[in-house]
């Protein structure tokens, strides 16, 4: 025969990571250390241009009303003066209101959603059916004979969310490897089990209006996964899982 | 006869030239000005290696872009890839003038600058260059742009300054 058939089967699972949005917020000795580097800068650093400004139209107000002199006018000063910038600049600031970093989506903990969480990795999780049971996995796709692993990878990633999806595929390698026997009834000679191949993907854009082909999928966190994937499964693909 | 220097070695003395030593050291090569473009190595085949990347760090905030800086410099020193460069591109300053409202006069509001830092890196290996890029992108601090990138000629070029009074002699030439 040409080429010997192997007994394992060959399956391209793709971790798709949205990457977090907002930093984490900081632990409790950061945010001593933070507070300390800024008093003991404040307390060594030197007047900037705007405060002397101030300082300086401060004591000439000062003079004036003491001494009520014309003076000011004879030298033609400008009309905005530094405390009237600084107003300004206060009330522009209030005006601004930043956007909530505990979304919507966090506070009713719907899971399908990409606005969760965005201080940290989101990945996808898909219902898929396995032999006779339905299993939460990382989409995968099995492996034709003459395709890279990576191209089984964007396959698996396309049939479940798409063809326009804007990843980018880190590297050719493959980042884990999961591998499992049938149980014994299933099991022949050229079927003896399968190896899933994993492969990480950055999602791009934060846009999926595309539809969804299969229903059941979901976006966790690395410690929500072991509410979905079972153990072993768990175990090695939280060796390649940064956080 | 106190006042004669009896310790001097007068020429005509055979003690003339005693301490001299230069000449038994070897010659030191001028040392040449122009700096020439290294060399770029990209090795196809299984083990495929990178030739020279540049990771560019810009920022408005200079204390954040150059920490982060040094905080690359140091992975990878301890991830022992070999790093040919680390140097600063000139900084880039922008004012922002704001259009004052019922008027056509602009007012100046604020003046931005924009620091840019690059690690040069040689000798990554494709296997480990996506975790490398994961590790940086998680650690990137807020409101610095990251961006690697080949190292190229023009990317060499662009720190050079430009002498306009050799171009002009040139132009006259040809």
């Amino acid at each position: 025969s040409a080429a010997a058939r192997r007994p394992w089967r060959l399956f391209g699972a793709m971790c798709l990571l949205r990457l977090p949005r907002i930093t984490q917020p900081l632990e409790k000795e950061e945010e001593e250390v933070t507070a300390l580097m800024e008093q003991i800068e404040l307390e060594r650093s030197l007047y900037s241009d705007h405060e002397m400004r101030k300082l300086e139209e401060e004591e000439q107000l000062k003079k004036k009303m003491e001494s009520l002199y014309d003076e000011d006018e004879a030298r033609g000063k400008t009309v905005i003066m530094a405390q009237d910038l600084e107003e300004k600049w206060e009330q522009k600031f209030l005006r601004f209101k930043a956007a909530p970093r505990i979304t919507d989506a966090d506070k009713s903990n719907d899971r399908t959603s990409l606005n969760r969480k965005l201080d940290s990795n989101l990945m996808l999780l898909v219902k898929q059916k396995i032999g006779n049971q339905e299993l939460w996995l990382l989409p995968q796709v099995e492996w034709q004979p003459g395709e890279t692993l990576r191209s089984t990878a964007e396959r698996a990633m396309a049939t479940f969310l798409g063809d326009h999806i804007q990843a980018k595929v880190l590297g050719n390698a493959p980042y884990g490897i999961y591998k499992y026997k049938f149980p014994k009834a299933i099991r022949t000679e050229s079927n003896v089990g399968a190896k899933v191949f994993f492969f990480k993907a950055f999602l791009q854009s934060s846009d999926l209006s595309q539809a969804q082909l299969k229903a059941d999928y979901l976006w966790v966190t690395k410690k929500e996964l072991g509410d979905y994937l079972q153990s072993e499964y768990l175990k090695k693909v939280n060796r390649f899982l940064l956080d | 006869d106190a006042l004669l220097a009896s310790h001097r070695s007068y020429r005509s003395r055979p003690t003339h030239g005693i301490g001299r030593f230069k000449y038994l050291l070897p010659k030191e090569v001028p040392k040449r000005r122009k700096e020439k473009v290294q060399m770029k190595e990209i090795s196809a085949g299984t083990e495929y290696q990178y030739g020279d990347i540049n990771i560019q760090m810009t920022s408005h905030d200079l204390c954040l872009v150059e920490h982060f800086a040094q905080y690359v410099h140091r992975l990878c020193n301890r991830l022992s890839i070999r790093v040919n460069e680390s140097y600063a591109m000139p900084t880039k300053t922008n004012e922002v003038l704001f259009l004052e409202e019922r008027g056509s006069k602009m007012q100046l509001d604020a003046v931005l600058t924009t620091h840019q830092r690059v690690v040069q890196i040689r000798g990554l290996s494709s296997t480990f260059a996506p975790i490398l890029l994961e590790v940086i992108q998680s650690s990137q601090p807020e409101g610095v742009h990251l961006l690697m990138k080949q190292h190229t000629e023009a990317d060499f070029k662009s720190r050079l300054k430009a002498r306009p009074e050799l171009e002009e002699l040139l132009a006259e030439m040809s």
